[in-house]
Protein backbone atom coordinates (compact mmCIF):
# COMPACT_ATOMS: atom_id res chain seq x y z
CA UNK A 1 0.00 0.00 0.00
CA UNK A 2 2.89 2.44 0.73
CA UNK A 3 4.75 1.03 -2.29
CA UNK A 4 4.09 1.69 -6.44
CA UNK A 5 5.70 5.33 -6.49
CA UNK A 6 7.24 6.43 -9.89
CA UNK A 7 10.07 7.46 -7.17
CA UNK A 8 11.66 4.52 -6.11
CA UNK A 9 13.31 7.00 -3.48
CA UNK A 10 9.81 7.59 -1.93
CA UNK A 11 8.73 4.35 -2.15
CA UNK A 12 12.35 3.90 0.15
CA UNK A 13 11.50 6.30 2.88
CA UNK A 14 8.36 5.42 3.66
CA UNK A 15 9.48 1.82 3.76
CA UNK A 16 11.96 2.87 5.86
CA UNK A 17 10.15 4.98 7.99
CA UNK A 18 7.56 1.83 8.62
CA UNK A 19 10.33 -0.22 9.12
CA UNK A 20 11.41 2.00 11.94
CA UNK A 21 7.60 2.53 13.38
CA UNK A 22 7.58 -1.59 13.29
CA UNK A 23 11.02 -1.52 14.91
CA UNK A 24 9.75 0.42 17.97
CA UNK A 25 6.76 -1.20 17.90
CA UNK A 26 8.74 -4.46 19.07
CA UNK A 27 10.83 -2.75 21.32
CA UNK A 28 8.02 -2.17 23.05
CA UNK A 29 6.13 -5.09 23.02
CA UNK A 30 9.03 -6.69 24.85
CA UNK A 31 9.05 -4.06 27.43
CA UNK A 32 5.53 -5.09 28.11
CA UNK A 33 6.39 -8.51 28.37
CA UNK A 34 9.46 -8.17 30.43
CA UNK A 35 8.38 -6.08 32.60
CA UNK A 36 4.78 -8.13 33.30
CA UNK A 37 7.36 -11.00 33.63
CA UNK A 38 9.32 -8.83 36.33
CA UNK A 39 6.91 -8.21 38.34
CA UNK A 40 4.94 -11.55 38.31
CA UNK A 41 8.11 -13.13 38.97
CA UNK A 42 9.88 -10.49 41.07
CA UNK A 43 12.69 -10.04 38.87
CA UNK A 44 14.50 -7.32 39.70
CA UNK A 45 16.92 -7.71 37.20
CA UNK A 46 14.39 -7.85 34.25
CA UNK A 47 12.83 -4.64 35.96
CA UNK A 48 16.24 -3.12 35.34
CA UNK A 49 16.89 -3.75 31.77
CA UNK A 50 12.73 -2.50 30.81
CA UNK A 51 14.27 0.61 32.92
CA UNK A 52 17.90 0.64 31.23
CA UNK A 53 16.06 -0.16 27.39
CA UNK A 54 13.56 3.08 28.14
CA UNK A 55 15.79 5.30 26.58
CA UNK A 56 16.49 3.31 23.27
CA UNK A 57 12.78 3.18 23.08
CA UNK A 58 12.64 7.24 23.54
CA UNK A 59 15.68 7.36 21.19
CA UNK A 60 13.09 5.48 18.59
CA UNK A 61 10.11 8.19 18.82
CA UNK A 62 12.57 11.26 18.24
CA UNK A 63 14.58 9.52 15.11
CA UNK A 64 11.00 8.60 13.61
CA UNK A 65 10.22 12.24 14.32
CA UNK A 66 13.41 13.44 12.23
CA UNK A 67 12.42 10.84 9.56
CA UNK A 68 8.90 12.20 8.95
CA UNK A 69 9.78 15.54 9.21
CA UNK A 70 12.70 15.24 6.51
CA UNK A 71 10.23 12.45 4.36
CA UNK A 72 7.24 15.92 4.79
CA UNK A 73 9.67 18.38 3.77
CA UNK A 74 11.45 16.41 0.74
CA UNK A 75 8.49 14.50 -1.00
CA UNK A 76 5.55 16.58 0.11
CA UNK A 77 3.48 13.70 0.54
CA UNK A 78 -0.83 14.17 -0.18
CA UNK A 79 -3.65 12.25 0.19
CA UNK A 80 -3.09 8.03 1.24
CA UNK A 81 0.76 8.91 1.43
CA UNK A 82 0.33 12.10 3.83
CA UNK A 83 -2.65 9.92 5.92
CA UNK A 84 -0.02 7.54 6.39
CA UNK A 85 2.60 9.93 7.44
CA UNK A 86 0.21 11.00 10.39
CA UNK A 87 -0.93 7.80 11.13
CA UNK A 88 2.33 6.43 11.52
CA UNK A 89 3.26 9.45 13.69
CA UNK A 90 0.51 9.24 15.93
CA UNK A 91 1.24 5.38 16.67
CA UNK A 92 4.84 6.13 17.80
CA UNK A 93 3.03 7.89 20.63
CA UNK A 94 0.86 5.52 21.57
CA UNK A 95 4.20 3.37 21.21
CA UNK A 96 6.07 5.45 23.35
CA UNK A 97 3.11 6.01 26.23
CA UNK A 98 2.77 2.02 26.13
CA UNK A 99 6.44 1.78 26.79
CA UNK A 100 5.81 4.50 29.43
CA UNK A 101 3.14 2.04 31.12
CA UNK A 102 6.39 -1.03 31.28
CA UNK A 103 8.61 1.60 32.80
CA UNK A 104 6.31 2.75 35.82
CA UNK A 105 5.31 -1.43 36.20
CA UNK A 106 9.48 -1.82 36.06
CA UNK A 107 9.87 0.76 38.68
CA UNK A 108 7.08 -0.61 40.74
CA UNK A 109 9.01 -4.14 41.10
CA UNK A 110 12.81 -1.86 41.64
CA UNK A 111 10.94 0.36 44.55
CA UNK A 112 10.79 -3.44 46.27
CA UNK A 113 7.32 -2.09 48.43
CA UNK A 114 6.11 -5.80 48.40
CA UNK A 115 6.08 -8.67 46.45
CA UNK A 116 2.47 -9.22 45.29
CA UNK A 117 0.20 -12.54 46.58
CA UNK A 118 0.14 -15.54 44.44
CA UNK A 119 -3.57 -14.40 43.19
CA UNK A 120 -2.57 -11.16 42.63
CA UNK A 121 0.16 -12.21 40.25
CA UNK A 122 -1.81 -14.61 38.70
CA UNK A 123 -4.63 -11.68 37.82
CA UNK A 124 -1.57 -9.60 36.81
CA UNK A 125 -0.36 -12.53 34.56
CA UNK A 126 -3.77 -12.99 32.87
CA UNK A 127 -4.41 -9.44 32.43
CA UNK A 128 -0.74 -9.07 30.68
CA UNK A 129 -1.30 -11.83 28.68
CA UNK A 130 -4.21 -10.10 26.79
CA UNK A 131 -2.41 -6.84 27.12
CA UNK A 132 0.59 -8.16 24.81
CA UNK A 133 -2.08 -10.07 22.85
CA UNK A 134 -3.48 -6.55 21.86
CA UNK A 135 -0.04 -4.81 21.04
CA UNK A 136 0.97 -7.86 19.38
CA UNK A 137 -2.05 -8.07 17.66
CA UNK A 138 -2.13 -4.45 16.48
CA UNK A 139 1.86 -4.47 15.11
CA UNK A 140 0.73 -7.08 12.90
CA UNK A 141 -1.88 -5.00 11.88
CA UNK A 142 0.35 -1.90 11.76
CA UNK A 143 3.31 -4.27 9.97
CA UNK A 144 0.57 -5.26 6.87
CA UNK A 145 -1.72 -1.94 7.14
CA UNK A 146 -4.22 -4.51 7.44
CA UNK A 147 -7.40 -3.26 8.77
CA UNK A 148 -9.40 -6.34 9.38
CA UNK A 149 -6.35 -7.07 12.11
CA UNK A 150 -7.13 -3.72 13.56
CA UNK A 151 -10.85 -4.29 13.70
CA UNK A 152 -10.17 -7.61 15.59
CA UNK A 153 -8.16 -6.05 18.18
CA UNK A 154 -10.80 -3.01 18.56
CA UNK A 155 -12.93 -5.23 19.72
CA UNK A 156 -10.94 -7.68 21.81
CA UNK A 157 -10.03 -4.54 23.96
CA UNK A 158 -13.78 -5.01 25.61
CA UNK A 159 -12.24 -8.21 27.01
CA UNK A 160 -9.60 -6.30 28.25
CA UNK A 161 -11.21 -4.08 30.03
CA UNK A 162 -13.82 -6.43 31.44
CA UNK A 163 -10.69 -8.33 32.89
CA UNK A 164 -9.56 -5.51 34.10
CA UNK A 165 -12.68 -4.54 36.10
CA UNK A 166 -12.68 -8.44 37.27
CA UNK A 167 -8.92 -8.62 38.54
CA UNK A 168 -9.11 -4.91 40.18
CA UNK A 169 -12.55 -6.11 42.09
CA UNK A 170 -10.68 -9.40 43.37
CA UNK A 171 -7.77 -7.50 44.28
CA UNK A 172 -10.08 -5.25 46.29
CA UNK A 173 -11.62 -8.32 48.04
CA UNK A 174 -8.56 -9.44 48.94
CA UNK A 175 -7.07 -6.01 50.03
CA UNK A 176 -10.26 -5.57 52.41
CA UNK A 177 -10.05 -9.16 54.23
CA UNK A 178 -6.27 -8.23 55.09
CA UNK A 179 -5.50 -4.68 55.13
CA UNK A 180 -2.19 -5.16 56.59
CA UNK A 181 -1.12 -5.38 52.95
CA UNK A 182 -2.98 -2.42 51.59
CA UNK A 183 0.12 -0.92 50.02
CA UNK A 184 1.17 -3.69 48.24
CA UNK A 185 -2.80 -4.08 46.76
CA UNK A 186 -2.49 -0.41 45.92
CA UNK A 187 0.66 -1.03 43.63
CA UNK A 188 -0.87 -4.15 42.29
CA UNK A 189 -3.72 -1.76 41.04
CA UNK A 190 -1.22 0.50 39.96
CA UNK A 191 0.23 -1.96 37.48
CA UNK A 192 -3.18 -3.26 36.64
CA UNK A 193 -4.35 -0.21 35.18
CA UNK A 194 -0.94 0.52 33.53
CA UNK A 195 -1.91 -2.90 31.52
CA UNK A 196 -5.33 -1.67 31.12
CA UNK A 197 -4.04 1.24 29.49
CA UNK A 198 -1.33 -0.72 27.57
CA UNK A 199 -4.69 -2.72 25.81
CA UNK A 200 -6.04 0.68 24.98
CA UNK A 201 -2.82 2.61 23.54
CA UNK A 202 -2.70 -0.60 21.68
CA UNK A 203 -6.20 -0.04 20.15
CA UNK A 204 -5.46 3.34 19.33
CA UNK A 205 -2.85 2.10 17.07
CA UNK A 206 -5.32 -0.01 15.54
CA UNK A 207 -7.49 2.78 14.74
CA UNK A 208 -4.92 4.47 12.94
CA UNK A 209 -4.16 1.75 10.85
CA UNK A 210 -7.61 1.39 9.83
CA UNK A 211 -7.38 4.74 8.86
CA UNK A 212 -5.00 3.90 6.35
CA UNK A 213 -5.59 0.67 5.61
CA UNK A 214 -6.68 -0.28 1.90
CA UNK A 215 -10.55 -0.66 2.33
CA UNK A 216 -11.79 -4.02 0.93
CA UNK A 217 -14.03 -4.06 -2.45
CA UNK A 218 -13.17 -0.22 -2.40
CA UNK A 219 -14.02 0.54 -6.24
CA UNK A 220 -12.63 3.02 -8.54
CA UNK A 221 -14.91 6.10 -7.69
CA UNK A 222 -15.59 5.28 -4.27
CA UNK A 223 -14.78 7.08 -1.80
CA UNK A 224 -11.89 6.37 1.25
CA UNK A 225 -12.20 6.37 4.33
CA UNK A 226 -12.53 10.17 5.21
CA UNK A 227 -10.83 11.66 8.59
CA UNK A 228 -13.57 13.90 8.45
CA UNK A 229 -15.57 11.00 9.89
CA UNK A 230 -16.41 11.53 13.36
CA UNK A 231 -15.96 8.20 14.12
CA UNK A 232 -12.26 7.84 12.55
CA UNK A 233 -9.81 7.71 14.45
CA UNK A 234 -11.96 9.42 17.22
CA UNK A 235 -10.97 7.49 20.83
CA UNK A 236 -7.98 9.43 22.23
CA UNK A 237 -9.29 9.08 25.75
CA UNK A 238 -6.76 6.99 26.57
CA UNK A 239 -4.54 9.53 26.05
CA UNK A 240 -5.22 11.69 28.92
CA UNK A 241 -3.98 11.07 31.84
CA UNK A 242 -5.27 7.76 33.57
CA UNK A 243 -7.73 8.34 36.90
CA UNK A 244 -5.89 7.02 39.67
CA UNK A 245 -7.58 3.47 40.62
CA UNK A 246 -8.22 3.35 44.37
CA UNK A 247 -10.24 1.14 46.41
CA UNK A 248 -13.38 3.41 46.34
CA UNK A 249 -13.09 3.69 42.82
CA UNK A 250 -14.44 -0.19 42.42
CA UNK B 1 4.97 -16.93 13.58
CA UNK B 2 4.33 -13.51 12.09
CA UNK B 3 7.44 -10.96 12.07
CA UNK B 4 5.63 -9.05 15.44
CA UNK B 5 5.23 -12.23 17.47
CA UNK B 6 9.54 -12.13 17.11
CA UNK B 7 9.37 -9.15 19.94
CA UNK B 8 12.45 -7.43 20.10
CA UNK B 9 13.65 -4.65 17.06
CA UNK B 10 14.46 -6.88 14.45
CA UNK B 11 11.03 -6.68 12.95
CA UNK B 12 10.49 -6.22 9.38
CA UNK B 13 7.12 -4.96 7.44
CA UNK B 14 5.60 -7.43 5.49
CA UNK B 15 7.01 -5.86 2.32
CA UNK B 16 3.92 -6.86 0.37
CA UNK B 17 4.02 -5.35 -3.85
CA UNK B 18 1.62 -3.10 -4.62
CA UNK B 19 -0.53 -4.28 -7.61
CA UNK B 20 0.05 -1.45 -10.69
CA UNK B 21 -2.54 1.01 -10.59
CA UNK B 22 -5.27 -0.28 -12.13
CA UNK B 23 -7.64 1.75 -13.86
CA UNK B 24 -11.08 1.96 -14.11
CA UNK B 25 -10.43 1.94 -17.74
CA UNK B 26 -9.42 -1.32 -17.88
CA UNK B 27 -12.33 -2.29 -15.64
CA UNK B 28 -14.66 -1.09 -17.98
CA UNK B 29 -14.73 2.17 -18.47
CA UNK B 30 -14.06 5.30 -16.25
CA UNK B 31 -17.66 6.16 -16.13
CA UNK B 32 -19.17 9.35 -14.71
CA UNK B 33 -17.46 11.93 -13.36
CA UNK B 34 -16.86 11.87 -9.45
CA UNK B 35 -17.40 14.67 -7.39
CA UNK B 36 -19.77 18.00 -7.87
CA UNK B 37 -19.41 19.16 -11.50
CA UNK B 38 -21.32 22.01 -11.51
CA UNK B 39 -21.19 25.19 -9.03
CA UNK B 40 -23.70 28.28 -8.17
CA UNK B 41 -23.47 31.62 -10.07
CA UNK B 42 -20.80 30.11 -13.30
CA UNK B 43 -19.01 31.78 -15.65
CA UNK B 44 -18.70 28.88 -17.73
CA UNK B 45 -20.87 25.77 -18.47
CA UNK B 46 -19.91 23.31 -20.21
CA UNK B 47 -21.84 20.11 -21.11
CA UNK B 48 -20.74 16.61 -23.10
CA UNK B 49 -17.88 18.82 -24.40
CA UNK B 50 -16.28 16.50 -26.93
CA UNK B 51 -12.70 17.39 -29.27
CA UNK B 52 -11.68 15.22 -31.94
CA UNK B 53 -9.00 15.40 -34.50
CA UNK B 54 -9.68 13.58 -37.41
CA UNK B 55 -9.89 10.05 -36.36
CA UNK B 56 -8.40 10.83 -32.83
CA UNK B 57 -10.39 11.81 -29.08
CA UNK B 58 -9.35 14.59 -27.44
CA UNK B 59 -11.80 14.80 -24.87
CA UNK B 60 -14.34 12.84 -24.20
CA UNK B 61 -18.08 13.85 -22.66
CA UNK B 62 -16.67 16.70 -20.41
CA UNK B 63 -19.46 18.52 -18.15
CA UNK B 64 -17.58 21.26 -16.19
CA UNK B 65 -19.04 24.62 -14.42
CA UNK B 66 -16.25 27.08 -13.61
CA UNK B 67 -16.76 29.71 -11.01
CA UNK B 68 -16.42 33.62 -11.18
CA UNK B 69 -13.95 34.74 -9.20
CA UNK B 70 -12.55 31.38 -8.08
CA UNK B 71 -9.34 29.35 -9.48
CA UNK B 72 -9.75 25.98 -11.18
CA UNK B 73 -6.67 23.55 -11.73
CA UNK B 74 -6.53 21.24 -14.46
CA UNK B 75 -4.76 18.35 -13.78
CA UNK B 76 -3.69 15.32 -15.05
CA UNK B 77 -0.74 13.15 -16.92
CA UNK B 78 0.44 14.44 -20.49
CA UNK B 79 -2.16 14.04 -23.49
CA UNK B 80 -5.27 13.57 -20.76
CA UNK B 81 -6.92 16.20 -22.47
CA UNK B 82 -6.31 19.54 -20.05
CA UNK B 83 -5.17 21.77 -22.42
CA UNK B 84 -7.47 20.91 -25.15
CA UNK B 85 -9.97 21.37 -22.81
CA UNK B 86 -8.72 24.58 -21.82
CA UNK B 87 -8.30 25.68 -25.23
CA UNK B 88 -11.90 25.27 -26.12
CA UNK B 89 -12.85 27.60 -23.49
CA UNK B 90 -11.86 30.81 -26.00
CA UNK B 91 -12.06 28.45 -29.21
CA UNK B 92 -8.63 28.38 -29.38
CA UNK B 93 -8.81 24.36 -31.09
CA UNK B 94 -10.56 26.56 -34.03
CA UNK B 95 -6.95 27.21 -35.22
CA UNK B 96 -6.42 23.26 -35.38
CA UNK B 97 -6.87 21.94 -38.78
CA UNK B 98 -9.13 18.93 -38.38
CA UNK B 99 -10.49 19.85 -34.84
CA UNK B 100 -13.61 19.35 -34.25
CA UNK B 101 -15.96 20.23 -30.92
CA UNK B 102 -19.06 19.10 -30.11
CA UNK B 103 -21.25 19.43 -26.74
CA UNK B 104 -22.13 22.86 -24.72
CA UNK B 105 -19.66 25.57 -23.65
CA UNK B 106 -21.82 28.96 -22.44
CA UNK B 107 -20.08 31.63 -21.28
CA UNK B 108 -22.52 33.77 -19.41
CA UNK B 109 -25.16 31.84 -20.50
CA UNK B 110 -24.73 32.39 -24.09
CA UNK B 111 -23.10 29.58 -26.48
CA UNK B 112 -19.38 30.38 -27.81
CA UNK B 113 -20.02 28.53 -30.48
CA UNK B 114 -22.68 30.84 -31.68
CA UNK B 115 -22.43 32.06 -35.31
CA UNK B 116 -23.09 35.35 -33.99
CA UNK B 117 -20.66 35.56 -31.63
CA UNK B 118 -16.87 37.38 -32.54
CA UNK B 119 -14.49 35.39 -31.87
CA UNK B 120 -11.99 38.20 -31.52
CA UNK B 121 -14.27 39.37 -29.10
CA UNK B 122 -14.73 36.11 -27.12
CA UNK B 123 -10.75 35.55 -27.06
CA UNK B 124 -10.81 39.34 -25.16
CA UNK B 125 -13.28 38.27 -22.43
CA UNK B 126 -11.29 34.86 -22.08
CA UNK B 127 -7.99 35.78 -22.24
CA UNK B 128 -4.63 33.14 -22.18
CA UNK B 129 -1.68 33.08 -20.76
CA UNK B 130 0.55 30.45 -22.27
CA UNK B 131 3.38 28.39 -21.34
CA UNK B 132 6.24 29.99 -22.52
CA UNK B 133 6.64 33.99 -22.23
CA UNK B 134 5.43 35.69 -25.79
CA UNK B 135 5.77 39.35 -25.47
CA UNK B 136 5.60 41.00 -28.71
CA UNK B 137 8.33 42.38 -30.47
CA UNK B 138 7.37 45.74 -29.46
CA UNK B 139 7.93 48.27 -26.11
CA UNK B 140 6.52 47.23 -22.65
CA UNK B 141 3.99 50.14 -22.69
CA UNK B 142 2.92 48.71 -26.61
CA UNK B 143 2.88 45.00 -25.48
CA UNK B 144 0.57 46.43 -22.87
CA UNK B 145 -1.56 49.20 -25.34
CA UNK B 146 -2.08 46.78 -28.34
CA UNK B 147 -4.98 45.16 -27.24
CA UNK B 148 -7.02 48.19 -25.58
CA UNK B 149 -6.02 50.22 -28.75
CA UNK B 150 -7.25 47.14 -30.95
CA UNK B 151 -10.56 46.71 -29.05
CA UNK B 152 -11.28 50.58 -29.30
CA UNK B 153 -10.65 50.93 -25.28
CA UNK B 154 -9.48 53.97 -25.04
CA UNK B 155 -10.35 57.24 -26.47
CA UNK B 156 -7.66 59.43 -25.47
CA UNK B 157 -3.64 58.94 -24.72
CA UNK B 158 -4.30 59.73 -21.32
CA UNK B 159 -7.02 56.75 -20.95
CA UNK B 160 -4.03 54.24 -22.84
CA UNK B 161 -1.77 55.69 -20.44
CA UNK B 162 -3.94 54.79 -17.61
CA UNK B 163 -4.92 51.11 -18.79
CA UNK B 164 -1.13 50.17 -19.24
CA UNK B 165 -0.52 51.79 -16.08
CA UNK B 166 -3.29 50.07 -13.90
CA UNK B 167 -2.75 46.77 -16.27
CA UNK B 168 1.38 46.72 -14.96
CA UNK B 169 0.38 47.40 -10.95
CA UNK B 170 -2.36 44.53 -11.19
CA UNK B 171 0.45 42.13 -12.73
CA UNK B 172 2.78 43.43 -10.46
CA UNK B 173 5.56 44.46 -12.39
CA UNK B 174 4.48 48.23 -12.51
CA UNK B 175 7.52 49.23 -10.48
CA UNK B 176 10.28 47.54 -12.00
CA UNK B 177 9.47 48.85 -15.56
CA UNK B 178 7.66 52.02 -14.85
CA UNK B 179 10.95 53.57 -15.35
CA UNK B 180 11.39 51.94 -18.73
CA UNK B 181 8.48 51.43 -20.99
CA UNK B 182 9.95 51.88 -24.03
CA UNK B 183 12.59 49.62 -23.65
CA UNK B 184 11.71 46.27 -25.68
CA UNK B 185 9.39 43.91 -23.63
CA UNK B 186 11.85 40.62 -25.02
CA UNK B 187 14.67 42.68 -22.62
CA UNK B 188 12.78 41.46 -19.64
CA UNK B 189 13.61 38.60 -17.71
CA UNK B 190 11.76 35.37 -18.13
CA UNK B 191 8.99 35.96 -14.80
CA UNK B 192 9.29 39.69 -16.04
CA UNK B 193 7.74 38.60 -19.23
CA UNK B 194 5.31 36.25 -18.34
CA UNK B 195 4.11 39.09 -15.88
CA UNK B 196 4.03 41.51 -19.36
CA UNK B 197 1.75 38.70 -20.89
CA UNK B 198 -0.55 38.33 -17.81
CA UNK B 199 -0.34 42.40 -17.80
CA UNK B 200 -1.62 42.39 -21.39
CA UNK B 201 -4.27 39.61 -20.91
CA UNK B 202 -6.03 41.90 -18.62
CA UNK B 203 -5.62 45.31 -20.09
CA UNK B 204 -8.66 44.16 -22.40
CA UNK B 205 -10.54 43.54 -19.03
CA UNK B 206 -11.12 40.42 -19.73
CA UNK B 207 -13.84 37.84 -17.66
CA UNK B 208 -12.12 34.81 -17.39
CA UNK B 209 -8.12 33.64 -17.90
CA UNK B 210 -6.61 30.92 -19.07
CA UNK B 211 -3.39 29.73 -18.00
CA UNK B 212 -1.61 26.92 -19.49
CA UNK B 213 1.20 25.98 -17.49
CA UNK B 214 2.24 29.55 -16.56
CA UNK B 215 5.09 28.92 -14.34
CA UNK B 216 7.01 25.86 -16.14
CA UNK B 217 9.42 27.94 -17.89
CA UNK B 218 10.24 30.13 -14.54
CA UNK B 219 12.60 29.84 -11.60
CA UNK B 220 11.16 29.44 -7.97
CA UNK B 221 10.99 32.94 -7.29
CA UNK B 222 9.09 33.99 -10.26
CA UNK B 223 6.64 30.89 -9.85
CA UNK B 224 6.04 32.71 -6.66
CA UNK B 225 5.45 35.75 -8.02
CA UNK B 226 2.86 34.14 -10.45
CA UNK B 227 1.23 32.41 -8.04
CA UNK B 228 1.19 35.81 -5.92
CA UNK B 229 -0.93 37.12 -8.68
CA UNK B 230 -3.15 34.77 -9.44
CA UNK B 231 -4.15 34.44 -5.89
CA UNK B 232 -4.88 38.42 -6.33
CA UNK B 233 -6.17 37.81 -9.70
CA UNK B 234 -8.88 35.49 -8.45
CA UNK B 235 -10.76 38.45 -6.85
CA UNK B 236 -11.64 39.95 -9.97
CA UNK B 237 -11.51 37.66 -12.58
CA UNK B 238 -12.33 33.74 -13.08
CA UNK B 239 -9.16 31.35 -13.56
CA UNK B 240 -8.82 28.34 -15.21
CA UNK B 241 -4.67 26.80 -15.11
CA UNK B 242 -3.38 24.09 -16.26
CA UNK B 243 -0.38 22.45 -14.44
CA UNK B 244 2.17 19.63 -14.25
CA UNK B 245 2.98 20.60 -10.47
CA UNK B 246 0.51 19.42 -8.06
CA UNK B 247 1.83 21.19 -5.18
CA UNK B 248 0.69 24.23 -8.07
CA UNK B 249 -2.64 22.89 -8.10
CA UNK B 250 -2.95 23.04 -4.31
CA UNK B 251 -1.38 26.00 -3.51
CA UNK B 252 -3.07 28.69 -5.80
CA UNK B 253 -6.90 26.62 -6.70
CA UNK B 254 -10.11 26.61 -4.74
CA UNK B 255 -11.37 23.71 -7.44
CA UNK B 256 -9.08 20.80 -9.19
CA UNK B 257 -10.06 18.84 -11.80
CA UNK B 258 -8.29 15.57 -12.79
CA UNK B 259 -8.41 14.34 -16.01
CA UNK B 260 -7.35 10.81 -17.64
CA UNK B 261 -7.29 9.75 -20.68
CA UNK B 262 -9.74 12.62 -21.91
CA UNK B 263 -11.84 11.73 -19.51
CA UNK B 264 -12.54 14.34 -16.84
CA UNK B 265 -12.21 11.55 -13.76
CA UNK B 266 -13.06 13.32 -11.07
CA UNK B 267 -13.22 17.13 -9.98
CA UNK B 268 -13.81 19.02 -6.37
CA UNK B 269 -12.81 21.44 -3.66
CA UNK B 270 -8.85 21.78 -3.79
CA UNK B 271 -8.55 20.77 -0.27
CA UNK B 272 -10.63 17.40 -0.37
CA UNK B 273 -8.93 16.53 -3.45
CA UNK B 274 -5.55 16.87 -2.05
CA UNK B 275 -5.88 14.95 1.31
CA UNK B 276 -9.31 12.60 0.23
CA UNK B 277 -9.40 12.09 -2.87
CA UNK B 278 -12.50 9.38 -4.27
CA UNK B 279 -11.48 8.25 -7.50
CA UNK B 280 -8.19 5.70 -7.49
CA UNK B 281 -7.17 7.29 -10.36
CA UNK B 282 -6.91 10.47 -8.79
CA UNK B 283 -5.18 9.23 -5.88
CA UNK B 284 -2.56 7.18 -7.66
CA UNK B 285 -1.93 10.23 -10.06
CA UNK B 286 -1.46 12.79 -7.19
CA UNK B 287 0.40 10.77 -5.00
CA UNK B 288 2.87 9.72 -7.31
CA UNK B 289 2.24 6.49 -8.56
CA UNK B 290 1.30 6.77 -11.85
CA UNK B 291 1.60 9.87 -14.23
Amino acid sequence: MLEGHISKAFDGALAALHIRVIEMGGLVLDQVREAARAYTSWDLQAAERVIDRAAVVSAYDEGIFQDQFTLIARRQPVSRDLRAVFAMEKSVAELERAGAEARKIARTVLRQSGRPARATSTDVRQLAQLATSLMRQSLEALDRLDGAIAAQVIAHDEELDAEYAAGLRRLLTRAMEDPRHLDIAMEAAFVLKSLERIGDHARIVARHIQSIAPQEGRAAGAPPADPADPSWPADSSASADPPTPTPDAS
Amino acid sequence: MSSVEQGGINLKPSGRVAAAPSTALEEGGIGQTVGQTTVQDPIFSCRKVHVSYGNKHGIRDVSLDIGKRQVLAMIGPSGCGKSTFLRCLNRMNDTIPGARVTGEILLEGRDIHDRQLDVVQLRARVGMVFQKPNPFPKSIYENVAYGPRLHGLARSRAQLDDIVCSSLQRAGLWDEVKDRLAQAGTGLSGGQQQRLCIARTIAVQPEVILMDEPCSALDPVATARIEDLIDELQESYAIVIVTHSMQQAARVSQRTAYFHLGALVEVGETDRIFTNPRHKLTEDYITGRFG
